[in-house]
């Protein structure tokens, strides 16, 4: 069997027996990468979705102009058979604003890179996605901000909800770069544990080499919260019920975002069709 | 109006870094062969077994590459450094008789004096070898165990021959390797089932001869019901050649047991600090750890606790200052193997100066460990940006029952909490001075009164203008 090919890596190693230093492309991945380029001229407000459902390679390029404004919204909903890697990266001018929406509920294994530079001064990031984890599925995740304008603004927020077999690491990054002075970035993860088969890495990594800045990372994992899933049962609702509004109230602060109603439903079906067959 | 930094201190080292003059008896060949694991196991009267052990340990070390994380060491070279250095003086069970220049070292630490008011046993090691080792009388007649790694050896083979490096196996990592096969020195502490040591006891390391390495080893045992307070100290005068430190300390704490763990290492910045110490935690137990780093040039030091029975505990607190030249990659692992274990993380780190101070952890829940807890709180501060401060921690976790949290923060001392206090009258220098204070609090009302003395030095601010 051929060696896999690394996909990506965290931006300081640690212990290997973790297992988290580096991630793996997928076997199976065949043909040419799905390559966007995503332009957001100077003080635009643009809006993408890009739908990624097919197995492969995605690669998407974007680059926020000073003063504009990119909601860019990336949904994995690929066949529960098929693996998929993304490698997202994207450069913010002055006073710019790169605003994501990320899905990640598809494929039988996926491979994701999310890479940010604030490179002016005032830049922003406001990164929100969710994770769903069922099977025997394997997700790989690295989200990296750098920050190396004056008074950028970080915000990565990442809920998760693991069921069955799956397997998920996340590593999410702030990197403040010296000069980043004014910076400030939050990092939060949330992940539901569901199975006692499932298994969570998380990396909350927060490299600093500027005084003048304001970092904060903090993740929360845990089962599902059982006086919500008692109260809920006491109106009524089955335990499968039940956990299911527990999880989709999670996800909506992400699932709101979502510009179009066909995508939301389309989700909100698939978690309600894959928590009530794990249920 | 420009903002003026404000200064703080580094720790007074003129204390540490006297140095003695050299008169060891002995010194290996700098370097690694199996000859010279020989002589220094002969030298030592070692019993065959260990003899063995250290060869087998040697080739362990010739055939493990270097970590690939972490600080940078490429500045060791161990072909430069010996591994042996036997002090001009023999192991005694009394103070009149350690040698002079010696003594004046430990006095100068205020070894003797914390002995008469604070501890229920010391031990010194100077260079390679333990020169002193006392306890108290009533300590005996409980059963307890305090004396040399060489002692413990001729006086209680099959109990060190249970526990030896079973915890810190030589395969675990180069350097421990290297430890099993030039261990030389250190602490055995045997605490019987149900005895409750009053008083802590201490071991004091320093390392006195240039370019030379330290590797003592510490092996305690806490019985069952039984609780003690061991606190460890290391120092060095600072030369322009690079020491070595790499050390091993083995924790074994039984059902229902204590033990406390406190360290303060102040090596010189010359220093390579390459520690590995591990506790097994049985069920009820407990481990609490208190490190506090400020010396070393490099550091790497994460104490690992394994919390093997059901409902052991483990309390983390530590504390790292890293100034000019510094590179201190400090941190904590624990590993839940068990139901119902949980374990409280609580660090702060301080860089400035081009110091680099990186907190690095691992939290680990296995299947066994259903309704296992962790919370994991690192906060760090920054006073320049020069300086480098790094966060990587890292939790795993299988199953669906356990509870694990993690909160950190980067950042400098803020504008409106100066604002608040001097608000409510108090001046502004006192108010930053308490910042910095408050910073460190948590860790410093953990330590021994006389550490937490010798931390207050960290916090010894010049006050001048705004810190930022």
């Amino acid at each position: 069997m051929n060696e896999q090919e690394l996909f990506s890596q965290i931006p300081m190693r640690t212990w290997r027996w973790l297992g988290v230093n580096d991630i793996k492309e997928p076997a199976g991945l065949a043909g040419e990468p799905h390559r966007h380029q995503i332009v957001a001229q100077p003080g635009a407000d643009d809006e993408v979705t890009l739908e990624l459902r097919e197995s492969g390679r995605h690669e998407v390029q974007a680059h926020v102009g000073k003063g504009a404004r990119l909601h860019l919204t990336a949904l994995q909903l690929a066949a529960e058979d098929v693996p998929v890697t993304c490698r997202i990266k994207v450069l913010v001018d002055e006073g710019g604003l790169f605003s994501y929406t990320g899905v990640e509920a598809g494929a039988s294994e996926t491979a994701a890179e999310l890479t940010v530079h604030l490179a002016g001064d005032d830049a922003r990031a406001d990164v929100w996605s969710f994770y769903f984890g069922d099977g025997d599925r394997k997700l790989d995740l690295n989200y990296i901000i750098r920050q190396s304008g004056k008074r950028t603004d970080a915000n990565m927020q990442v809920r998760g909800a693991l069921l069955g077999k799956s397997v998920k690491n996340f590593r999410g990054t702030l990197d403040f770069i010296e000069g980043a002075k004014g910076s400030v970035g939050r990092e939060n993860e949330e992940v539901m544990l569901l199975s006692d088969g499932v298994r969570n890495r998380s990396v909350p990594i927060m490299l600093s080499h500027e005084d003048d800045v304001d970092g904060h990372h903090a993740v929360a994992v845990g089962k599902m919260d059982e006086e919500k899933l008692f109260y809920l049962m006491s109106r009524g609702l089955d335990l499968a019920e039940a956990r299911r509004l527990v999880v989709e109230a999670a996800f909506h602060p992400v699932l709101d975002r979502i510009p179009e109603a066909k995508y939301r439903e389309e989700i909100e079906a698939y978690l309600t069709r894959r928590l009530l067959a794990n249920g | 109006m420009a903002k003026k930094k404000t200064f703080v201190e580094d720790i007074e080292r003129t204390l540490y870094d006297i140095r003695n003059e050299d008169h060891s008896v002995y010194k290996s060949e700098s370097g690694l062969t199996p000859d010279i694991i020989r002589d220094i196991s002969r030298r030592k009267h070692d019993p065959a077994w260990m003899t063995e052990f250290r060869l087998k340990s040697l080739d362990t070390y010739n055939h493990i590459g270097l970590p690939t994380w972490g600080p940078d060491i490429s500045e060791l070279d161990m072909d430069k450094i010996v591994t042996y250095v036997q002090p001009d003086a023999k192991m005694t069970g009394n103070w009149k008789d350690v040698p002079e220049d010696i003594k004046d070292t430990f006095d100068r630490l205020g070894i003797p004096e914390a002995e008469k008011t604070s501890l229920g046993g010391v031990g010194a090691q100077y260079d390679s070898e333990v020169v002193y080792h006392s306890i108290q009388e009533d300590m005996v007649k409980q059963g307890v165990i305090y004396t040399d790694m060489e002692t413990a050896i001729r006086e209680h083979e099959d109990l060190v021959k249970e526990y030896f490096m079973k915890l810190v196996p030589p395969k675990d990592h180069k350097f421990a390797a290297l430890h099993g096969a030039v261990w030389s020195g250190g602490s055995f502490v045997y605490v019987p089932a149900g005895v409750h040591v009053k008083m802590p006891l201490q071991s004091y390391f320093r390392l006195n001869a240039a370019g030379a390495g330290q590797f003592e080893h510490t092996l305690i045992i806490v019985e069952s019901g039984a609780s003690l307070h061991f606190i460890e100290g290391c120092s060095a005068p600072k030369y322009n050649v690079t020491n070595l430190h790499a050390g091993c300390v083995e924790l074994y704490v039984k059902e229902g047991a204590r033990l406390r763990y406190s360290t303060i290492e102040n090596w010189s910045r010359n220093m390579m600090n390459l520690n590995t110490k591990r506790a097994l935690v049985e069920k009820d137990g407990i481990i609490e750890w208190v490190s506090g780093s400020f010396g070393s040039h490099v550091s790497c030091l994460y104490p690992c606790s394994i919390l093997h029975g059901e409902n052991a505990r483990c309390e983390f607190t530590g504390v790292t200052f890293a100034s000019k030249g510094q590179d201190l990659d400090t941190g904590a692992s624990v590993i839940c193997a068990a139901p119902h274990t949980s374990a409280n993380i609580n660090t702060r780190t301080i860089s400035k100066a081009g110091g680099k101070a990186t907190y690095r952890s691992a939290v680990k829940v296995t299947k066994n460990a259903p309704y296992a807890k962790c919370s994991v709180n690192c906060e760090s501060l920054m006073l320049d940006n020069e300086s480098r401060s790094d966060t990587l921690p890292v939790m795993d976790i299988e199953g669906d029952a356990a509870e694990v949290g993690h909160e950190a923060k980067i950042g400098r001392i803020s504008d409106e909490a100066i604002f608040y206090l001097t608000s409510r009258g108090i001046d502004e220098d006192e108010a930053r001075a308490m910042i910095v204070r408050g910073f460190v609090e948590p860790i410093a009302k953990e330590l021994p009164l006389e550490y937490a003395v010798e931390m207050n030095n960290l916090v010894n601010i010049e006050l001048e203008g705004t810190m930022g």
